[in-house]
């Protein structure tokens, strides 16, 4: 990351990291094999545990799945199986078919741009050329099945992080499952539920973190100046590789609110203390911190703890979203007022212009003697 | 006064201006910025989603001007959130790709953009990959045609080879400069009642207003 823009990096204090939870950095073999056996239970009884104890699920999953059953978790949390089951053929009907053409060129370009440093980008050879390949084919298939929004550049690395743990097919229900279902209307041309939910994130920042709330609200700084790339990739170029996947795991099990969450916790830590402020005196100081984030707010155990911590609560965001969705609606209301008006005044103007075309010929006529007597007149 | 901001007991800069790189998805915005900002140029680039921008001091006729250069998503959804990011801007680059006709076609949309967000605006047109003449298909003096019809500069540029990076980066700012320099001349303003507004933003009907940064 480049810290040459904005402040200098700023060292926080060591009471901060005293909050870090004391949990241990790599559980021990045998926790994992523990874990493993009992998401592997779970993944045998899923309907099961889906309906009559979610709340087992939703534990397991903010605790971490463990690797080696991420993929199939992931499938599973996100209803894939479901849509899979729904039309087996789809993915293979959809790959027969040619796309738009202009999408297709779209997403040729951008696959060979997705996540350079990630380690399947450094293996040189088949291993690359064949992950290219499979990327191209679920975003495409998405793109045919999703005509209407078609390719968004930010399908690529939710697409990637996916078939980094699972075959293509199973990518495309699960990218399927987060467009359509998690992340719903963020995609498409106008954007507008992404909007929405940075207004949204705005409002809780006034309660989470008021401080924070009115520095940004001060220099003007628009939530969709930060929170696209977080929320439009689901986190997936903003964080730790470990911190993605553990955000990952809760977010597929809990949805759209985890990124909420995160992105509270982002903005609460990285910016919320007085001499940090005061250090960011104009936009220019403060979105570079938000570009380049502190290491210990993005560690994977600092931000799943105080996810879990903070003092937000659903029916909180659901008010929120209430609260946002109404005030949209008077904004439209206001803005179609205001055009009925603009119209009418149009229509009066054309109204009395029409007049004056049919009775007020001479009057004209007149006007531009006067005119030209003035000119006359001037110049004498 | 916003050239004196930041300064404290030693004065960081005597500008600063506020530059956006627009034009099509591919064709190395984020590569000409890196180039400009770090000199660097890598095979490894990913896409740019939302917005991103870096910070690069120049010294010009012995003036420091810091610049702030906004790099933008190239593609088209993008553009319903990008007029958050034409806010405050003092010059735009409009940059297509010589390998890619289409991206040269669209450059009159672009354009077009530019004129639905801002009112008064430097501009300079940036033909990029110029660097294997085997590929290239605007022609120079298709692309010269076309910016001496729009009264822009034109530019042909490689991230790569670093070539006329720094010189376009350099005449952009110089442009820049020369119109706050021309509005702050007192005859040209001392009879005007000055607004506070953000200029180049829409809005701002008074293309005298001084140019400053929100």
């Amino acid at each position: 990351m480049d810290y040459s823009i904005g402040p200098k990096p700023v060292e926080y204090p060591d009471d901060w990291l005293d909050i870090v939870t004391p949990d241990e950095p790599n559980p021990p073999a045998q926790v994992i094999r523990r874990r493993e056996l009992k998401w592997l239970n779970m993944l045998s009884t899923w309907d099961h545990y889906m309906r009559r104890d979610f709340k087992t699920v939703r534990s397991r999953c903010r605790k971490g799945i463990p690797r080696s059953v991420r993929g199939r978790a992931w499938f599973y949390l996100c209803g894939a199986t479901y849509l899979q089951k729904k039309s087996p053929t789809l993915f293979s009907d959809l790959l027969r078919q040619e796309g738009k053409q202009q999408c297709i060129e779209d997403i040729r370009k951008d696959v060979h741009r997705q996540f350079p440093l990630h380690e399947i980008f450094t293996e040189e050879g088949h291993g690359y050329v064949c992950f290219q390949e499979d990327l191209f084919r679920v975003l495409k298939a998405y793109s045919i099945y999703n005509a209407d929004e078609g390719y968004c550049q930010a399908h690529a690395p939710i697409a990637a992080t996916l078939l980094m743990h699972m075959p293509a097919e199973d990518a495309f229900w699960c990218l399927q499952a987060i467009c359509d279902k998690y992340l719903k209307g963020y995609y498409s041309p106008g954007m507008s539920a992404l909007k929405l939910d940075g207004d949204i994130l705005f409002g809780l920042l006034k309660r989470v973190a008021p401080s924070v709330y009115k520095h940004l609200k001060k220099q003007k700084i628009e939530p969709v100046l930060y929170m696209t790339e977080w929320f439009l990739c689901a986190f997936t170029r903003t964080l730790p590789w470990s911190t993605v996947l553990r955000v990952w795991d809760m977010f597929l099990c809990e949805g759209v609110k985890v990124l909420f969450r995160v992105a509270l916790v982002v903005l609460k830590y990285t910016l919320g203390r007085s001499e940090i402020l005061k250090r960011c005196p104009t936009m220019y100081e403060t979105l570079p911190m938000l570009k380049s984030l502190p290491n210990f707010v993005t560690h994977e155990q600092f931000l799943v703890f105080q996810i879990g911590r903070l003092d937000i609560t659903d029916d909180q965001m659901r008010k929120e979203h209430l609260k946002q969705i109404l005030k949209q609606k008077k904004l439209r209301q206001h803005e179609l007022a205001q055009e009925k008006k603009k119209e009418a005044a149009r229509a009066t103007e054309d109204a009395k212009s029409r007049g004056a075309e049919r009775f007020g010929n001479n009057r004209h006529a007149d006007e531009r003697t006067d005119v030209n007597n003035d000119i006359e007149q001037t110049e004498l | 006064m916003a050239n004196q901001r930041g300064g404290g007991q030693s004065k960081e800069y005597d500008h600063l201006f506020k530059l956006l790189i627009i034009g099509d998805s591919g064709v190395g915005k984020s590569a000409l910025l890196l180039r400009f900002a770090d000199n660097v140029f890598s095979t490894n680039y990913i896409t740019t989603i939302g917005v991103d921008f870096k910070i690069r001091t120049l010294v010009v006729d012995g003036e420091k001007v810091k610049l702030q250069i906004w790099d933008t998503a190239g593609q088209e959804r993008f553009r319903t959130i990008t007029s958050t990011y034409y806010r405050g801007t003092h010059g735009v680059i409009i940059v297509y790709d010589v390998t890619n006709g289409e991206s040269f076609a669209n450059v009159k949309r672009w354009l077009h953009e530019i004129e639905q967000n801002c009112d008064v605006v430097n501009k300079v047109l940036v033909g990029n990959k110029n660097d294997d003449p085997s590929r290239k298909v605007v022609l120079t003096t298709d692309a010269q045609r076309y910016a001496d019809q729009m009264q822009i500069k034109l530019y042909e540029t490689s991230a790569k080879d670093n070539i006329n990076v720094e010189e376009m980066f350099m005449s952009i700012t110089e442009s820049v400069l020369h119109t706050k320099k021309q509005q702050q001349r007192p005859d040209s303003s001392s009879n005007i009642v000055q607004l506070p507004s953000h200029p180049g933003y829409k809005g701002t009907r008074n293309p005298k207003s001084k140019n400053k940064c929100c």
